[in-house]
């Protein structure tokens, strides 16, 4: 990956850990002194935050074979408070948008959908998040949101994306409340929908709700698309066009708070 | 660095836990007595007082079940007698503790007479004062304060003027009583002095360091809320004015490392009302300033006594439209010169927190400041979400790294 600070950082440090336990899964971050990812690991985060970002943190070490001891820490995400050996924790808001500007600092607007939650940020000075909205109250436009639609579907959830994308005739399918489109898929599977437009609907719904967010903050180009639900070529294509603008997707979109908070680690011990 | 010590406790609490006990036993003499009403917050008080009527506020009492905890147990009475958990927080506690007063704080509220509903911070008011009369078998007066959107038309002002002859002669039929001009203007002039006093001790938040943060107000607007007409309201006011005033003088700051200055709107969450704002003093943060304590400066003077309270109380911040909102948090930003502002999006008030997502982008456009809106209520911690409030204002104030 490209870094856009190389070279910028005192060189104080060896390297720095970017832990981002979020409400599905845990990744975990190393980065060089001069921000290059050496290492990555992601598990799911199951019933203890700290137990996952301890194995994850555990693991990365190994990979580069590094003292934890010796490298600073900065946790983000919802169980940011949990992690061990955290010198700092910061928010998954401010982290992401690090960590994105660090990829490519050309991105205006940031757009993250994770597993319980989406937040839309505007990138401003030095990375730093100038502007943000964040849809945490409804699992509708989240990623939780095409699981629970793809276990009503019988699709394993990696092919959802793709069998959408067959489909001409998306499905009506409200975008207010999770529990709600449950239901409707399956007034639809009754109605005789076919499964592709069915699941072509359940996308397009779901972009409509993160396409309002946006516009609440304000779609400004370039615009970057990060979270496991980025690696989704029905929802990045129903979503480029709710905000009528490219999107750009990073290698490995669910790194990039962990990422961010990598990065800070090495800036906070500057 | 203990919680002691991030914050500053003021001397007055101690003087503001008496005159608090002082008005709950009035309270319960003139509910003795068959004199007491039950009244909203935006209701004007000068009037019973000046009539010699008890008064007590269910919009206060609802704060105390919010500030010990109970806010789910007594909001849950009212929801298990049929009323919606939409309903606001502070009327379902009211009703909670009026089916249940045994089970509830302080024994409830005493039996009121009379109820007086006034319906210029909202339209929630008069169902609940309805749902508390069948309970209790007090009337409703309603003061009908028609929402103003640019200016106050004249037919209005005349009908709300002519609700205030309706509320005395109301209140001397219901209560055996007369309205002497003189009692009303002395209480006139002690709510307006008491008025003048809070101001002043707001205004000097201003200063850097602010002498005082979001809890202190929220805590002295009790009186200023409940007391206005009564002379040891304005006793209290002086003794709170003084310690402001000294704390100015001194350099002393209401948290001891001042480092961002925001703005609070809405209702505070009465449960966490410590812990919330003494976690962010903690972090070097203040909030000189917030929309709901400015809410009560207006004063009642002049010759015309009745045409200056059909004013003050027509021009309440919740009775006006977005823009007025919008402009009076502009105002207090740039008054106070406040880094950012803090948007309670408060469930159970439709009416305050209706239009804050248009309000927080008018702000910072017209600012340039950055301002973020957590959702819960202020009563009712079961809606009250700790760790997606904690991200957006830590969120917030990183931004300001
Ligand atoms: S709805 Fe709002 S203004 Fe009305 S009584 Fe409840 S808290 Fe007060």
């Amino acid at each position: 990956m490209r870094c856009s600070c190389e070279g910028n950082f005192f060189m104080s440090v060896q390297y720095g850990i970017g832990v981002d336990v979020g409400s599905t899964s845990t990744k975990a971050v190393i980065v060089d002194a001069v921000g290059r990812m050496v290492a990555s690991h992601l598990i799911p985060t199951g019933g203890s935050a700290a137990l996952s970002a301890a194995k994850c943190v555990e693991r990365i070490v190994a990979d580069v074979g590094i003292r934890q001891d010796d490298t600073p820490i900065v946790s983000t995400g919802y169980g940011r408070a949990q992690v061990n050996g955290a010198g700092e924790r910061i928010t998954e808001i401010t982290c992401h948008s690090i960590g994105v500007h660090h990829l490519n600092p050309e991105i205006a607007l940031l757009i993250d959908v994770g597993g319980q939650d989406s937040k839309v940020i505007r990138i401003g000075k030095n990375g730093r998040p100038a502007d943000f909205e964040i849809n945490d109250k409804c699992s509708a436009g989240t990623g939780r949101f095409l699981e629970v639609m793809s276990r009503v579907l019988e699709i394993p959830l990696p092919e959802l994306g793709a069998l959408a994308l067959e489909s001409t005739a998306p499905s009506a399918i409200s975008s207010t409340c999770t529990v709600f489109a449950e239901s409707e898929v399956i007034g639809r599977i009754g109605a005789g929908d076919s499964v592709k437009d069915i699941a072509a609907g359940i996308h397009l719904s779901m972009a409509s709700k993160i396409g309002t967010l946006s516009r609440r903050v304000g779609v400004v180009e370039p615009v970057c698309v990060t979270g496991g639900v980025a690696l989704n070529p029905a929802f990045r294509f129903y979503l480029s066009k709710q905000i009528g603008v490219e999107l750009w997707v990073p290698e490995e979109p669910q790194l990039t708070g962990a990422l961010g908070a990598a990065i800070l680690s090495l800036k906070n011990n500057d | 660095m203990s919680e002691e010590k991030a914050y500053r406790r003021l001397e007055t609490s101690q003087l503001l836990q008496q005159i608090s006990f002082r008005h709950m036993l009035e309270a319960h003499a003139a509910s003795e007595d068959g004199n007491l009403t039950w009244i909203t917050s935006g209701f004007p008080v000068e009037i019973p007082i000046a009539m010699g009527i008890g008064v007590v506020y269910p919009e206060q009492y609802a704060a105390i079940v919010g500030a010990q905890k109970v806010g789910p147990d007594i909001c849950g009475l009212a929801e298990e007698y049929g009323y919606s958990n939409e309903l606001c927080s502070y009327a379902r506690a009211s009703i909670g503790a009026t089916i249940k007063p045994d089970q509830s704080p302080l024994g409830g509220l005493p039996r009121p007479q009379a109820l007086l509903a006034c319906n210029n911070i909202c339209g929630t008011v008069l169902r609940w004062y309805d749902a508390v009369s069948e309970l209790t078998g007090a009337p409703v007066y309603l003061f009908d304060t028609p929402p103003i959107d640019d200016e106050q038309l004249p037919h209005h002002v005349a009908y709300v003027r002519q609700g205030l002859h309706k509320l005395v002669d109301f209140l001397a039929k219901k209560f055996d009583t007369t309205m002497e001009k003189e009692n009303l203007r002395k209480v006139s002039q002690y709510s307006s002095d008491a008025i003048r006093l809070w101001i002043d001790s707001l205004e000097a938040c201003k200063n850097k360091p602010s002498p005082l943060n979001c809890a202190d107000r929220f805590l002295t607007m009790a009186p200023v809320v409940s007391s206005r007409g009564k002379d040891y309201c304005v006793e209290f006011y002086q003794a709170l004015n003084d310690e402001v005033r000294g704390r100015v003088k001194d350099g002393i700051g209401a948290i001891r490392d001042e480092r961002v200055r925001l703005l609070w709107d809405n209702i505070p969450p009465w449960f966490q009302i410590f812990r919330f704002f003494n976690g962010l003093a903690k972090k070097g943060v203040v909030f000189p300033a917030d929309t709901y304590t400015h809410a009560w400066s207006g004063k009642v003077s002049g010759d015309d006594l009745y045409g200056s309270i059909t004013e003050v109380y027509s021009n309440v911040y919740l009775n006006k439209g977005l823009e007025a909102k919008a402009d009076k948090m502009v105002q207090l930003i740039k008054d106070y010169a406040l880094d950012g502002f803090i948007m309670f999006s408060v469930r159970s008030c439709k009416r305050y927190s209706l239009g804050q997502m248009v309000t927080r982008e008018l702000v910072t456009e017209r600012t340039g400041v950055p301002g973020t809106i957590i959702e819960g209520d202020m009563v009712d911690s079961r809606l009250f979400n700790d760790a997606q409030i904690q991200t957006r204002v830590e969120a917030l104030l990183e931004m300001f790294v």
